[in-house]
């Protein structure tokens, strides 16, 4: 009894604690939010992912902001799951943000109607929803840089270029969720018109185990090719399987978010050498930004984390930036600052490179993507380097399959 | 004082057999009942947001307790139940057009059917190994859905939903929803409440107890145990179908095998067996992660923190309260939040004595 | 006929070589549930401390193999003991569905606190064998997996002598048959239930060795736990043979199911076949192979 007792109160002078401390908090500042994956089945990039985007922020208001306003960026931890990912978003929106990144495609799928409705808008660079390209009718969602189905153009277009002729044999090995299979049609649609004999390869979330897929596609298939679009967990776990099967890891090309040093970092950098992946975003410490933000590290008196510098890292600093760029593009149409003046910020956004991060992306109300550039990279040693220049494949591929997919929508969009 | 029983007489059958018979439960039930419709005057959006979550996830959970806390079945695969569903209101909403006062039922009442399938090992096993069955249960529906195009809705898996409508009136706001989860959670919290005590009720608490007893009695076990399945599952469906009308959106995601668990935390934490402690536990379960990140980010900023230097910690921290509290509850109280309701109403009834 | 595909050899050998290493993990859980009744659905997080300390030992602080596998095996023996005499002492007498619930928060408390001491990225788990397959008769087979299975057995023969031979293993088969007369006879059953977690620390600290080796180390090995269930259902909840068949059984079955189904069926029989051969077994022999049927009393 004196236990429970003693629990009670404690617990209770916590949260009063908490929660007065917590409430209080008004500042006049522009508000801008997103959800971030650090428990959940993508994990392994959200705690790199994040700090740059919350790094990059820091350095913006440190230099003043953005055009005299503080930024106020809100990251509110969702397990990489659509329930807790929408209830983020109803947070986020009650604090007043008038830009959100929508982490993950699967919440960017659940929270469109909402985006929507609520008129504020919400980028997903480099996975989301590959149909949002047409801004018309998806006004709020932006799916910058790179979406899914312009990697998959780009790694076609590089297996093409390395002399895969008709009837080469492609494995297609995806994660089995929303964000996976986001990548079928348009590289069925690419390997039906090239001649390619493709085959699918569903792995479970959250992809732990693909010993059958990889045995089939090593020894029963015999692929010449393998696109694999993994994330989180998986991509290690495939390098290690593949390397056991005895399936060459430069015949293997991840999509974006397979292609991190924390990928082959956990399946051992010995075992991952030659294996592929795209990037959207530039690798490396060698960009201005970075080293702003290395020097900010220090002129606090710390040493800049390992992972900075990192792909996913500088995917996040690319966020922030797209977030920052689509603000202060937005300011010109006012204040104070709503989520509509921001969608139309971002539809102005023109050559857009944040210092060689990426080719210059420019948005238009049409074009919500604004490029559709990747670079395949390939661990060499410790690190990932290049192999190409920045490419662009089957881009009307890409398009048709854009404007039939939105076909079905605009007749859908009367009900919403 | 004033809760005392003496001094309260009825004077019809129904006033006897009445769920409330005394004044001052029933004062207190409609004042709680005013509060409740109220509260959209008073509270903001983000407020009504968590009373919704709190309502959906209330009904889901006095469905679960139904069938664990009343009839002892445990049951790993509300999560799946729920999933059944959730699709059923999303595929006959969006393909079929029928309104969420159809969908909703309907979904619940798939969800019975598939419940009671699920429940007919439980002819043959009992306890633990029927808590495995439904674990399988809930991979097996899981995997069906995913893997079914005509149900999962083709290679994405999620299903838009149209804004429920009530005679032309749109659900689109937090406050709107409140008032498309409130009269589901009362319909389904009195109906619990008066199956429980009901003949079907006692035949379940009869079950839990000692059920070759109760079988020897005359109670067919194996009758009442795919009823509980049936009974639990439509509190289940029709929960996901809400979830569903909520969301707009129907994701298996939502219905993972950790939100069985958290289902079952919920009763557990609530107090198995009884209706109440179900909406004290999803009370408890739903604001834990939305408190737990208010009260860690505070304290972090007295001492100087900013979120971003913590965020890593803090979500680790949740799952470590999270299973800490559930092994809390369970080692200093483990009939849960209920009991300690009780005690209180207790303590209150005998004041100023102590027993 | 499909006995002449080479595919289907190199699946089943490779399935049944990972059947070994889900064997290992039944083991342990089914070691727990024997002595002290306990369904321990905190096992696969066990797996997971085991293969993070060793992770952390070899990848972190770069030790070598021989001095960081002994340190884990101590400190997986050590938690053992320890989640025993803290958490499931005080719990006992208590309905079935708290002690479920109790194992499941365990699991939760265990998965929070590895990523707060190691962090949320996956840590590779290096061990000295050569990644290349063997090829055996047309059929690869992976050094890595047999490796593991490898080790797993030599645990399992020794545990079985262990079970059988010495006096400990025989006061712990005593205690699982009925724990009144072997308190009768003087065996203390409190010790024997504190062995019989150390030992599925044991079994667990292994597995986490060679699971952590085959998946990349992070909180995600913990799923390995769930894959458990089938195994011990067909084998049987209170049969350490039956564990092993169950495990043999559900990794040569995933295995090929998934080598032959997924194509169909787009995917994701791996983790479905098992558990429908699960639900198949619960409905016609729903105690296993091995199991012991338990009689009613009112």
């Amino acid at each position: 009894m004196r236990a429970k007792g003693w629990l009670a109160i404690a617990l209770t002078v916590a949260v009063v604690v908490g929660l007065s401390v917590g409430v209080a908090d008004a500042k006049h500042a522009i508000k801008i939010g997103g959800q971030c994956d650090r428990t959940g089945a993508t994990k392994l990039i959200g705690v790199e992912i994040c700090p740059g985007v919350t790094d990059y922020i820091k350095l913006v208001n440190k230099k003043g902001g953005v055009l005299g306003h503080t930024l106020e960026y809100t990251e509110v931890e969702h397990e990489y799951r659509v329930d807790r990912g929408v209830e983020a978003y109803e947070r986020l929106k009650r604090d007043g943000v008038v830009a959100t990144l929508d982490y993950g495609t699967p919440i960017v799928y659940a929270l469109t109607p909402r985006h929507m409705e609520d008129r504020i808008p919400a980028i997903t660079p480099g996975f989301g929803r590959a149909d949002s390209l047409d801004g018309e009718v998806w006004p709020y969602i932006f799916p910058m840089a790179a979406s899914y189905w312009s990697q998959v153009g780009g790694a076609m277009q590089y297996i093409k270029d390395k002399g895969a002729k008709k009837g080469a044999k492609i494995a297609y090995l995806y994660f089995d969720n929303p964000a996976g299979r986001e990548g079928i049609p348009i590289i069925e649609r690419i390997a039906k018109k090239e001649g390619y004999l493709l085959r699918h390869f569903a792995v479970p979330s959250p992809g732990l185990e693909m010993g059958p897929q990889v045995i089939d596609i090593t020894r029963r298939l015999k692929a010449d090719w393998v696109v694999a679009h993994l994330f989180g967990r998986s991509p290690s776990v495939s390098i290690k399987e593949f390397q056991k099967a005895g399936f060459p890891l430069d015949h293997v090309i991840s999509l974006v978010w397979g292609a991190g040093e924390a990928d082959a970092e956990a399946a051992g950098w010995d075992q991952s050498q030659g294996y592929l992946g795209l990037q959207f975003a530039a690798v490396g410490r060698d960009l201005p930004v970075i080293k702003e933000i290395i020097q900010m590290s220090k002129d606090e008196g710390k040493e800049a984390p390992k992972y900075v510098g990192g792909v996913y890292y500088n995917r996040g600093v690319l966020i922030g930036a797209i977030l920052v760029e689509g603000v202060r593009q937005g300011l010109q149409f006012g204040e104070p600052l709503t989520g509509e003046k921001v969608k139309k910020g971002y539809e102005s956004i023109k050559n857009f490179t944040l210092g060689g991060f990426l080719p210059p992306m420019t948005v238009t109300p049409q074009d919500h993507e604004g490029g559709g550039w990747v670079r395949l990279y390939q661990v060499k040693g410790k690190e990932w380097v290049p192999v190409t220049d920045w490419i662009r494949g089957y881009r009307d591929e890409v398009i048709k399959l854009v404007n039939e997919a939105n076909k079905v929508a605009k007749v859908v969009k009367p009900l919403q | 004082m004033i809760n005392r029983e003496c001094g309260v007489y009825q004077t019809t059958y129904q006033g006897d057999m009445a769920l409330y018979p005394l004044p001052l439960a029933k004062i207190s039930y409609a004042l709680l009942l005013l509060v409740l419709l109220a509260l959209p005057l008073a509270a903001d959006s983000h407020t009504m947001a968590i009373m919704n979550l709190i309502g959906l996830a209330a009904i889901g959970a006095i469905g679960l307790n139904i069938l664990t806390g009343y009839t002892g079945q445990v049951s790993l695969g509300h999560g799946a139940f729920m999933m059944v569903g959730s699709y059923t209101a999303a595929i006959l909403s969006s393909r079929y057009g029928m309104p969420f006062w159809v969908g909703l039922p309907a979904g619940g009442a798939v969800a019975a059917a598939v419940g009671a399938f699920f429940g007919i090992p439980s002819l043959r096993i009992k306890g633990l190994y029927l808590a495995i069955s439904t674990l399988a249960a809930q991979f097996i529906i899981e995997w069906c859905i995913n893997h079914i195009p005509w149900i999962g809705g083709g290679a994405q898996s999620s299903i838009y939903v149209p804004t429920p409508t009530l005679f032309g009136w749109p659900f689109n706001t937090e406050y709107r929803r409140y008032f498309m989860v409130l009269p589901v959670l009362i319909l389904a919290y009195v109906g619990a409440q008066n199956l429980v005590r009901s003949r079907v009720g006692r035949a379940f608490i009869a079950i839990r107890d000692r059920d070759v007893a109760a079988e020897i009695i005359g109670v067919d076990i194996f009758k009442y145990k795919l009823l509980a399945f049936a009974v639990s599952s439509f509190y289940a469906g029709v929960a996901g179908a809400l979830w569903t009308y909520y969301l707009k959106i129907a994701n298996y995601e939502h219905f993972i095998l950790s939100t069985s668990i958290s289902y079952l935390a919920m009763i557990i934490i609530g107090g198995l067996g009884s209706v109440l402690g179900s909406v004290f536990g999803a009370v408890f379960i739903t604001l834990l992660p939305i408190v737990l990140v208010y009260v860690v980010e505070g304290i972090a900023r007295l001492f100087g923190f900013t979120y971003a230097s913590i965020a890593d910690f803090l979500a680790n921290l949740r799952l470590i309260i999270y299973g800490g509290l559930i092994i809390l509850f369970l080692a200093i109280e483990p009939e849960g939040l209920y009991r300690m309701w009780g005690n209180i109403k207790r303590y209150f009834r005998f004041w100023p004595f102590s027993y | 006929m499909f006995f002449m595909d080479p595919f289907f050899w190199d699946l089943f050998v490779n399935g049944l070589l990972i059947g070994c290493m889900y064997a290992l993990v039944a083991v342990g859980f089914v070691l727990i549930y024997k002595a002290t009744s306990v369904i321990n659905f905190a096992q696969g997080d066990l797996v997971m401390f085991g293969g993070y300390i060793a992770a952390a030992g070899l990848s972190l602080y770069h030790l070598p193999l021989w001095t960081a596998a002994p340190i884990m095996l101590a400190l997986m023996v050590a938690l053992g003991f320890a989640v025993e005499r803290g958490i499931l002492r005080p719990l006992i007498g208590q309905p079935v569905v708290s002690v479920v619930m109790v194992t499941i928060g365990l699991a939760l408390v265990f998965q929070g606190l590895a990523a707060m001491i190691w962090g949320a990225a996956t840590i590779n788990m290096p061990l000295p064998i050569p990644l290349k397959p063997l090829i055996i008769w047309e059929i690869f087979i992976s050094p890595i997996n047999l490796v593991a299975a490898g080790l797993c057995v030599a645990f399992l023969v020794v545990f079985a002598y262990f079970f059988r031979r010495s006096r400990m293993g025989i006061a712990m088969r005593a205690v699982a048959d009925d724990q009144q007369s072997a308190m009768s006879v003087g065996i203390n059953v409190r010790v024997v239930f504190a062995i019989s977690w150390a030992i599925a620390g044991l079994a667990s600290g292994i597995g986490g060795l060679v699971w952590g080796n085959m998946l990349g180390v992070d909180t995600h090995l913990a799923l390995v736990g769930l894959k458990v269930f089938p195994a011990v259902i067909l084998g049987g909840l209170d049969s350490v043979p039956g564990a092993v068949l169950g495990g043999l059984i559900v990794g040569a079955v995933e295995s090929v199911a998934a080598g032959y189904v997924d194509p169909y069926v787009g995917g994701g029989t791996k983790d479905f076949a098992p558990f429908i051969i699960m639900i198949l077994a619960l409905m016609i022999r729903p105690y296993g192979f091995f199991g012991r049927e338990i009689i009613e009393r009112v």
